[in-house]
């Protein structure tokens, strides 16, 4: 395996640095983070609606994250990022989703609920 | 913020003092002696012979993927005799302490041992089969095989392959030392929460388990990182995806498992360290702690893990049967999409280790379902493998009856594991022996799938014929073994034993006990089996071809045998699927390669087996709460990285000649063989 | 296989003078799949915190709300992303080989990194002095590992910089060094994305 003969500053990932990429995914995932903010300040959104808002505003930042700072995409220099994390990415929605789904299982069939939420049964 | 734990505590030695060893138990004495006389023996040997300087340049500070994957299968291979004392121990415990009248030896009410060392045993034998046998056994058989399968020269990251070959034997010998220095955890392989909290197990055992396992698993996410960039980038020209050999598949998907399952393990165990050295509340019983929230993070890699001891089995599987039948593997694609298939839903079935934690019937049904989805992929598997079968010149040669034992434990293990995925039954038959018995048929496929893969490639990278009749005798003894214990070990799960006893009360399960114990000492004779088919191997030493086999498909059967430390001596350009097998249908597979080229190769470095031993400093100093041991380690750790990236070092080079000469007398660039010092490259020289 | 075609006079067996891999491109994919593997411990953690995150398991102690402050929260977002730019402004000066700029963009992002981890460090601090430590309960417990693991990603993100700060003028950017470069701003990038997730959760969501 001989070194190759072009100079490592050649290679594609250090060609791909774009000033202009990384000021814009600062300034949009600056944006994105205080309109998440404003929104938890003035709270009169109800609990779901509350958390698809947020939730959508840091779907998009890491959307942006990774296209304009990761600079990921389908070229021969970056495919192989972008499909490792693209298998990734339902381990991460399965682990922590089915968990949470999981233990609210749990919690309703196993823990003493506070009064206002015990619901009569059939024992009853 | 350090917990107040019990016992004395000193800043020089921790938590550590002459009361931790256990020069009371006689058991613990006996295998000190034994340990100390072979390890005696072998440092005698190696300074007699005066070897140790080849030991170090050679093996110690090895990059050579073929070397570290022989030390990961010796690793292994010690610690599978290790487990199985474990289980031989737990077997006569059983077999002993039958009854309130049964007699106690060796301090025990009952048998021979008390409850607490029982604990340990039990504990230490699935820790160490799982991680510390199996385990390394099948990451050395990727790190030989896969290189030389995709025609590469070495792995993508020679020096990390160290790495995590130290690492884990650091947690290996944590293991061991635990032995001898304290006690084990006694709260079985898993942690059973809350009795590895500080309250219910004030000792190190806990500790010495959990460290253990995480310096080891660091080993084991390094190298699936290496392997999975082996595989993107290392292959030689023309092996396309669809050309890769289905063990390198297998290998890929099993070490993306590794890759994404290993963390939460390290988060699961660093969460229950946290609650043991900082005092936390993640696990514990009282101030909002949860216990469900460690099983469930422990299976969420428990799980994945199960498949990433199976998947290279498979691959095993799906190499030697082709091989011996003398057909191409039936079904290639199928087979590539059922191993990622079963990689996929690994992540979505661990609940079924707790369906009797509560959770609702919808939640216990989704992960019922989804544990049965896998049995599609494995079935489509197995049909493959008959109709590999169907219609071929069959040789039963070692490898052979290894893997088609394999597929009747598959069967034997899948089946019993359908039954295990129906909440309903599962309720029943909870940790009873029924389900120990299910696993241990999927381990001991494994187990039957390394043999395979031992007998199958040690002609090829060592060079010499295995003793094929004390294999046999090996192979047969060991299955028969299997037979007698698990089947009675099914048995006595229908008749309501359940897991862990150190007592039996009840006296009907005797007959089956006692088949079982029959059936170790099967084990027992089988292991003699195994040791003479390695010294008559070794004794007779008889020269093996290219091929040893003569059916071969792969690209590794390409190469000489005993595999040169190059590898290739010129990369090989990939014309087919099954190679070796495309070129022999050809005539063509003993053309040899015109020229030789120079070689570039990377420098031997102290500094992974620096990292290691480092590493299990780091171990010992947290286990007996040594801070300056534990700070030194981790700052020696961090200082050797630091030093490490100043490195300059760029190989060096071997010149065609040099190559010519040792194609020509292929002895001397062997595995076994001793390399002259070579110097490195220069920066001048490189550019 | 019979789809494999018969071979020709053109057919190679061997391939001279293979030029091997392109070691830089195998160096950043290997330290992106450790970054995965790596996400996946911030994901069990995650789904720790989310397990945690209930009035059962404050056993009485503080909870969300009364532990963390969203809008103190931004200006920590501010200086974690702030670093984050400008170590990747300093890249686009690697492109042209300009060690000044790289190193002004690492040490701006130093400088950074330490505003925020003052932040957290007093945060923390802070809640250690009022006795809500991780030994108060269950949910501090989660709250603190969450904090600590992602800052102690950053403290080894630092030292990190630090060995380039000495390695640029010393070694010039050869590949090894190059490649350092690329996988600490891949690091460097992947910690602040941890962050917005810690802070769109922890902050947020966790707190309403």
């Amino acid at each position: 395996m001989s070194a190759p003969a072009t100079s490592p500053l050649d290679h594609p990932e250090v060609r791909q640095a774009s000033a202009w990429r990384y000021i814009a995914g600062f300034i949009t995932s600056m944006v994105l983070m205080q309109a998440a903010l404003m929104v938890t300040l003035h709270q009169h959104l109800p609990y779901q609606e509350y958390v698809f808002t947020t939730g959508g505003l840091a779907l998009v930042a890491l959307l942006c994250q990774a296209a304009l700072f990761f600079g990921l995409d389908i070229s021969r220099a970056q495919i192989w990022k972008s499909v490792s994390l693209v298998l990734t990415i339902p381990l991460f929605i399965l682990s922590v989703g089915l968990t949470v789904w999981m233990f609210q299982s749990l919690a309703q069939r196993t823990m003493i609920m506070p009064v206002t939420t015990v619901q009569p049964t059939l024992l009853e | 913020m350090q917990v107040a734990i019990q016992g004395p505590w000193s800043p020089l030695f921790g938590r550590l003092t002459l009361a931790s060893i256990p020069y009371h138990t006689p058991i613990l004495i006996a295998t000190f002696a034994g340990v100390a006389v072979i390890g005696l023996v072998i440092v005698g040997a190696v300074l007699y012979y005066n070897k140790l300087g080849y030991l170090w340049r050679e093996w110690i500070t090895t990059v050579d993927h073929k070397k570290i994957g022989v030390m990961y299968i010796i690793l292994g291979l010690v610690m599978l005799v290790r487990g199985f004392a474990d289980g031989l121990m737990i077997r006569t415990q059983q077999a002993m302490a039958i009854g309130p009248n049964s007699p106690g030896i060796l301090g025990a009410q009952h048998g021979f041992l008390p409850p607490f060392h029982f604990d340990q045993i039990y504990s230490a034998h699935g820790t160490v089969m799982i991680l510390f046998a199996a385990t390394p056994i099948l990451t050395g058989l990727t790190n030989v095989i896969v290189p030389l399968q995709i025609g590469a020269r070495d792995m993508a990251f020679p020096y990390m392959n160290a790495l995590s070959l130290w690492l884990t034997t650091a947690g290996a010998i944590l293991v061991m030392l635990s032995l001898f220095v304290g006690d084990f955890s006694a709260a079985g392989w898993v942690g059973l929460i809350p009795l590895t909290e500080l309250p219910y197990s004030p000792g190190v055992g806990v500790d010495y388990w959990m460290w253990a396992i995480q310096i080891s698993s660091i080993g084991t996410t390094l190298n699936a990182i290496n392997m999975i960039v082996t595989i993107i980038k290392m292959r030689a020209p023309g092996m396309s995806w669809f050309r890769l050999p289905v063990f390198t598949w297998t290998t890929l998907s099993t070490n993306i498992i590794g890759l994404t399952a290993f963390p939460v393990l390290g988060v699961a165990l660093g969460l229950l360290g946290a609650d043991r050295y900082l005092g936390a509340h993640f696990y514990t019983a009282g101030l909002g702690g949860n216990l469900m929230l460690y099983t469930n993070l422990f299976w969420i890699w428990g799980h994945p893990e199960v498949y990433f001891l199976v998947l290279p089995a498979f691959g095993i599987f799906s190499e030697i049967i082709p091989t011996f039948s003398e057909k191409p593997l039936f079904g290639y694609t199928t087979m590539v999409a059922a191993t990622f298939a079963i990689a996929g839903i690994s992540w979505a079935v661990w609940l079924h280790h707790f369906f009797t934690m509560a959770a609702g019937p919808d939640v216990n049904g989704f992960f019922s379902i989804a544990t049965m989805l896998v049995g599609i992929p494995t079935g489509v598997k197995v049909f493959n493998w008959m109709f590999t079968l169907y219609r071929g010149r069959l040789t039963f040669a070692t490898p052979m009856l290894w893997s088609l034992a394999g597929l009747f434990l598959l069967l034997a293990g899948g089946i019993t594991g359908m039954m295990l995925a129906i909440p309903a039954i599962n309720y029943s038959v909870h940790d009873s022996v029924f389900v120990i018995a299910h696993f241990h048929c999927m381990v001991l496929l494994i187990g039957a799938a390394m043999f395979a893969a031992v007998s199958y490639w040690f002609p090829k990278v060592f060079g010499i014929q295995l003793d094929e009749r004390n294999g046999l005798m090996f192979f047969w003894t060991f299955i028969a073994a299997t037979g007698i214990v698990f089947i009675a070990m099914f048995a006595l799960g229908f008749e309501g034993e359940t897991r862990r006893l150190a007592y039996i009360y009840d006296p009907a399960w005797r007959p089956m006990l006692w088949t079982e114990e029959a059936g170790m000492m099967l084990y027992i004779v089988s292991i003699g089996y195994f040791a003479r088919m390695l010294y008559v191997s070794l004794r007779d030493r008889i020269p093996v071809p290219a091929d040893p086999w003569g059916t071969s498909r792969t690209l590794e059967f390409l190469t000489h045998s005993p595999v040169p430390f190059y590898n290739f001596a010129v990369t090989p350009q990939v014309n087919a699927r099954d190679e070796l097998a495309w070129r022999r249908d050809h005539g063509l597979e003993k053309t040899q390669p015109d020229a030789f080229e120079v070689i570039h190769m990377p420098c031997n470095s102290a500094i992974p087996f620096i990292i290691g031993m480092l590493a299990m400093a780091f171990g010992f100093g947290l286990i007996w709460r040594i801070w300056w041991m534990f700070g030194a380690a981790l700052l020696g750790i961090v200082i050797a990285v630091i030093i490490r990236s100043f490195d300059k070092n760029l190989g060096y080079e071997i010149q065609p000649e040099e190559v010519a000469a040792m194609e020509r007398n292929l002895a001397t660039a062997g595995i076994i063989a001793e390399q002259p010092a070579r110097k490195p490259l220069t920066e001048a020289e490189a550019h | 296989m019979s789809t494999d075609a018969p071979p020709t006079d053109a057919t190679k067996l061997f391939h001279p003078h293979f030029a091997g891999h392109d070691q830089i491109s195998a160096r950043t994919l290997g330290f992106w799949l450790y970054m995965l593997s790596d996400a996946l411990i911030f994901t069990a953690l995650f789904a720790a915190y989310a397990v945690l995150n209930n009035p059962m398991s404050a056993a009485g102690g503080p909870i969300a709300p009364q532990v963390v402050n969203p809008v103190e929260g931004l200006w920590q977002t501010y200086a974690v992303l702030g670093s984050v730019a400008t170590y990747s402004l300093g890249t686009v000066a690697l492109k042209s080989g300009n060690k000044a700029g790289v190193m002004l963009g690492i040490i701006l992002s130093i400088v950074l990194a330490l505003v925020f981890l003052g932040f957290e460090t007093h945060d923390l601090l802070g809640l250690l002095a009022k006795g809500d430590g991780p030994a108060r309960s269950g949910y501090l417990s989660a709250f603190f590992i969450l904090i600590a693991t992602h800052g102690l990603h950053m403290v080894f993100g630092i030292i990190w910089m630090l060995v380039m700060l000495v390695q640029i003028p010393t070694m010039g950017f050869t590949a090894n060094v190059v490649a350092r470069l690329i996988n600490l701003r891949m690091f460097w990038q992947f910690q602040a994305t941890i962050w917005v997730l810690v802070y769109i959760y922890v902050y947020m969501i966790g707190a309403y």
